[in-house]
Parts: structure tokens; sequence; C-alpha cells
């Protein structure tokens, strides 16, 4: 009778073990306590995150967004909501990247002489030489790893922002001064502050947080959830191309799909030879003006999405149609004027004349 | 004492024609994948491990699996799971094993270990059905991750392996479930129709992001992430993660299963 009760407490421990186990597991994970370190001026750990070398390191991203963008087919990573990926990099200019995308997969790998560009959907490898006078082939590889991408914008905005130190943070387990970007008052941007997290010990950032004004919530934030600094294995930086798989090249890829993409016009516009840039800081403004042939070229169904995404404005300088996200906005006017900036409309409607 | 119980288990099983109807058709599954991606025309593409099945022979056990894993295994284990105590009551068996001098938990671990036994089994078939069908239809030149790179033969076997044993644990938590219901009850397709109809409940919910909240209770929301063990280096997050959920799943299982048994009258 007793054992009876014993086998019974037994297995209703084990029925409870079970049952907190699951919500142990739904609970997302926390935070932790802050770690305690000793104080540091803004302007100094500025100069280190500035002058840090990363070295070697692999780890997994999370980019959480809620920019409001829409799903671009190419690049479902940047769509709403939270996406990881894995990066790897020997401090020396090679890399691979991972991207899941559902259960396929994007990698992309530097070698130091060929970025290699795999997609398991389309069984399709893109291979691209590094050109002595195109040093940086793979700018978007480069910008999705936040380190680089947050010593970035530290180097453009720094004398435009009043900079603080904000305590300090556990980032994919590893203690973090939280360094803080304000934009000065004069600069009329969407911006409100930018959040760094800065390893304490190499002075790398783990993870950037961009808030925007009216919300609490960050309106993007990008930072490791898991990272091993060290040298990392040889092989992870080598690609060979799988034995049925097609091999092309970024030219040949641009001749199939160019017209497909109705945000190539722009995206190609602004990235272009020399977009032309209107004010400094935080409300830096680009411009350019996409040529009358790409705007006719855009077929009826991208025409639909565009129109679908973006709302009909006009004013002393003509008419277009503006792209608002919670930290950009795009004005493209109807004669192929293009600006696009961190700033609120405003502004590009008092800079959109300026454009050549 | 222990050890001929648990053989006589399984021995039992493995002469249930049901049982080998059912293995015969998990078997047929990896053919059939094999033989349709031979003959279907086109450059492969799709989405997941599909896309990269083309002249990949050594994904065909993966994918049978990663696929199968979503109906068909769970529907395996729970008729496994029905005829071990339902089945029993229903013949009048049970009656017999409850009154022996034999403790109840050990009864239910015999269960289990029957089911664990039969679950490894048929998942290491398939797998193996897998590697034969796939090499002779699709060829083998090692085994190509979704990540692009070409892992040797050698390492494709430890893959499939390694999987092998992902699959079983899962067969087994949602066995163990049903061996729960199973012990509730008489009717051994009772059984079959709660915990297929929980499995698809499940994944209907699961469709829904409204109910984002209850996804990380269903056992189902940890199937998709099993193909981890495709990409190249193994995240191992997401797999460690569905893991824990079923061996909660298991543990919930086997605990309510044996306070039904203990309390049973017999």
């Amino acid at each position: 009778m007793n054992k009876r009760k014993v086998t019974l407490a037994a297995a209703a421990a084990g029925v409870l073990t079970g049952a907190t186990g699951l919500s142990l597991l739904a609970m997302p994970a926390g935070a932790g306590q802050p770690p305690s370190l000793p104080p540091v001026a803004p302007e100094t750990l500025v100069e280190q995150v500035l002058t840090s070398e990363p070295g070697a390191f692999g780890g997994t991203i999370e980019v959480d967004n809620k920019l409001g963008l829409p799903a671009i087919a190419e690049i479902p990573q940047l769509a709403d909501g939270k996406h990881s990926g894995r990066v790897w990099t020997d401090g020396n200019g090679k890399m691979r990247l991972a991207l899941p995308n559902g259960q396929s997969e994007q990698t992309i790998v530097d070698d130091g002489t060929t970025t290699w560009v795999w997609n398991s959907a389309d069984n399709e490898v893109t291979k691209s030489e590094r050109r002595a006078d195109k040093p940086d082939a793979e700018p978007d590889a480069k910008a999705a790893d936040p380190a680089t991408a947050a010593k970035e914008i530290v180097g453009l905005t720094k004398e435009f922002s009043d900079i603080s130190v904000d305590g300090t943070a556990r980032v994919a387990n590893r203690a973090a001064y939280e360094l803080v970007l304000t934009p000065k008052a004069s600069e009329k941007t969407l911006v409100r502050e930018v959040r760094i997290a800065v390893d304490a010990e190499l002075k790398m950032p783990l993870r950037v947080a961009v808030l925007t004004n009216g919300t609490a919530e960050p309106a993007g934030t990008v930072g490791f959830t898991e990272i091993n600094v060290g040298p990392q294995d040889a092989k992870l930086f080598e690609f060979t191309p799988p034995a049925n798989a097609e091999v092309t090249t970024p030219e040949a890829k641009e001749r199939e799909g160019r017209e497909k993409r109705p945000e190539a016009g722009v995206e190609q516009a602004l990235r272009g030879e020399d977009p032309q840039v209107f004010g400094t800081g935080w409300d830096t403004v680009l411009g350019a003006r996409i040529p009358t042939e790409a705007m006719t070229q855009v077929p009826a169904e991208a025409q639909g999405l565009v129109d679908r995404f973006t709302k009909e404005v006009s004013g002393s300088w003509g008419s277009g149609k503006l792209f608002t996200t919670k930290v950009a906005t795009v004005l493209i006017a109807d004669d192929g004027r293009v600006v696009a900036g961190a700033v609120p409309e405003q502004v590009l409607f008092d800079t959109i004349g300026q454009v050549k | 004492m222990i050890t001929r119980q648990l053989g006589s288990e399984v021995r039992w099983m493995l002469r249930r024609p049901r049982t080998l109807i059912g293995l015969f058709g998990l078997v047929l599954v990896p053919i059939v994948i094999s033989f349709g991606i031979w003959t279907a025309d086109g450059d492969g593409g799709g989405p997941g491990i599909a896309a990269i099945l083309r002249g990949n022979g050594m994904v065909v056990p993966i994918f049978t699996l990663f696929l199968s894993l979503n109906l068909l295994l769970p529907l395996v284990a729970s008729i496994w799971a029905a005829d071990g105590l339902a089945g029993e009551a229903q013949h009048g068996t049970l009656r017999g094993l409850l009154v022996a001098p034999v403790s109840r938990v050990r009864l239910l671990f015999v269960k289990l270990f029957g089911l664990t036994a039969m679950s490894l089994f048929a998942v290491t078939l398939m797998a193996v059905v897998g590697i034969i069908a796939g090499t002779a239809f699709l060829g083998n030149d090692g085994m190509m991750t979704l990540s692009g790179t070409t892992l040797t033969t050698a390492e494709g076997l430890l893959r499939i392996a390694f999987f092998v044993v992902l699959v079983t644990f899962q067969m087994v938590a949602v066995g163990a479930v049903a061996l729960a219901v199973s012990a509730t009850t008489e009717h051994p397709l009772v059984v079959q129709a709660a915990t297929m109809t929980s499995i698809i409940v499940f994944q209907v919910l699961g469709q829904f992001s409204s109910l984002d909240w209850l996804h990380p209770f269903l056992i189902t929301t940890g199937f998709p992430g099993l193909v981890d063990v495709m990409r190249d280096p193994i995240p191992f997050d997401q797999i460690s993660d569905s893991t824990l959920l079923a061996g909660c799943y298991l543990l919930i299982g086997t605990g309510l299963a044996a306070i039904r048994l203990v309390t049973k009258d017999s």
C-alpha cells in the first residue's frame, strides 16, 4: 500500500516536471542580471569601438525587425519579424554567413579572393571574383555583421550625437556597456536614439538597437545571441560548389532578372556611382535620378506592389510616391528623382528640389 | 527475468500481422520518393530538403524520415501504444498481467521498452532502405548539405544515425502520451484516433500566428527544427529545443500512464 503511494507520488512528480519543463521552454530567455563593470567615459568607449579589431569569431545573430518593410522575395531576411543567421570570420576579411530561410538555406562564403553565394532552394551558386577596382564585392554581407554595422554608425554619427553610457547589459553571455547615441536636438531625424552594446573586454559591438520617436520598443535590433571568440575552423572559409549545382555570375543573373525587381531601380540609383548627398549627420538625405527608361520598365504587377506600400503625395516640388518605414522615408517623384533618409517626409519635400 | 519480459514483448509485437504490414508500408516511402525524384523532370528546386535531393541519394533517408515524422511515424507509434495496453485489455490479457505478482510500473516500462525498440527498428529500417534506394536511383556522391557543402559518405552516415536517434525519440514521446490514453480505455481505435487527432490539431494550431503563445507547448512545433541536421556545421539550438520538448511529453505521458495503471482495478 505504501509502495503504491510512493509510485503515485513519483509518477505525479514526473508529470509535474514535464509540465514545468514545457512552460520553461515556452518562456523567452531572460536577459539576466546586468553585470557590474568599472565606469568608462563615453568618449573613451567610442574611441575604443572605432579602433577595436574584433579578430576571429563565430556566432549566431538575431535580427528583430519591426521596420514595416514589405517582404521582398530575394531577401526574406529583411521582412518584419525575427530572423537569425550564423556568421564566422577569421578577422582578416574571410567570412562565412549562413542564413536559414524556412527549411532552405543561403550560404555566403568570402574566401578572400572570391565570394560564393549558395542558395539551397534553387541549387545555385553565384560566384563573384573580388576585383582590384571593387574591393568590397559583397557590401550586403558585411553589413549583416552587427560589429561592422555598429562601427560604421558610430563613425558616421558621433559628432552629431550626444554620447552617453547607460549602464551595462549581458549580450550573448558576455558583459557589455550600453553606449547610447542620441541625435542632437538640431538634427531633424526619425531616430530617437541608437543603443549599442559594446563588449567590455573586446570593445566590439555585440548588439545595435534603433529606437524611433514615439515608440518604446526598438524598431530594429541586430545582435549576437551566441558568440565564441577565437580562431575558427579554416574549412569554414572555403567553398567548393556542389557537383550538380549550377554556377553563375552576378552579371549573368542580373541580365536575366533585372526588370523583375521594381525596387532595383531605386536601389541602384541611390547606390550608383555618385549619389548626391544633402546635409550632414542624422538628417543626411541621399538623392538620385532614375533613368526614365527604368521607370517605365516596371511591369504591371510590380507596379501594383509598389502602389500598395506607398502613398501618393504632391507639393510645390511636383508629385510622386512616398514610402515610409519607422526609421526611413523614401520619396520617388514621378519624373524619376529619388530622395531617401532617416528623416520625416517634410525634410524630403524640402530637399527634392535640389536633386539634379 | 526482465530481459525475458522485454524480449517476449518485442517478439509479440513483431508477430502481429499489422506490425508487419505497417513496417512494409514504412519501407515503401523511401523507395517511392527515390523513384519519384528519379523519374521527375526539371532541375529540382523547391523548398527545404526536397531541393537538394537530385543526385544526392544519401539525403533520401533524412528527407523520408522528416516527411514521415509529421503523420506516418506518430500513427505507427500510436498503433503500438494502442496494442500495448488497450489491445491487451480488449483481449482480456491485461487483467492477467495486472493481477500477476509483477509490479505494474515494471509492466509499463516493458511496454515503453517495446515501443522504443520497435520505433528504433522501424526508423532504422526506413533509413537503411532510404540509403539503398537513394543510392540506387539518385546516386551517391557523398552527402550534400543545405549549406552547400559536401560531406563524405562516412560523415553522411553519421548524420543519418544522429537523425534516426532524434526521430525515434520524438516518436517515443508521442507513443508515451498514446500509452497514457491506452491505459484508460479498452478500445485500441480510441487511442489511435485520439493521438492522430491531437497531432493533426496541433499542426493546424501551429499555422495560426495569432496563437503563437501556444506554439512552444506543441510537440509538432519541434518537428521542423530537426532539419538543422542537414545544415553544416549543425546548429544545435533548435535540435536541443525539440528534443527537450519531446522529453517533457515523454515524462508527462509516462507519468500519467503510471498513475492510471497503478490506480486501475484489476
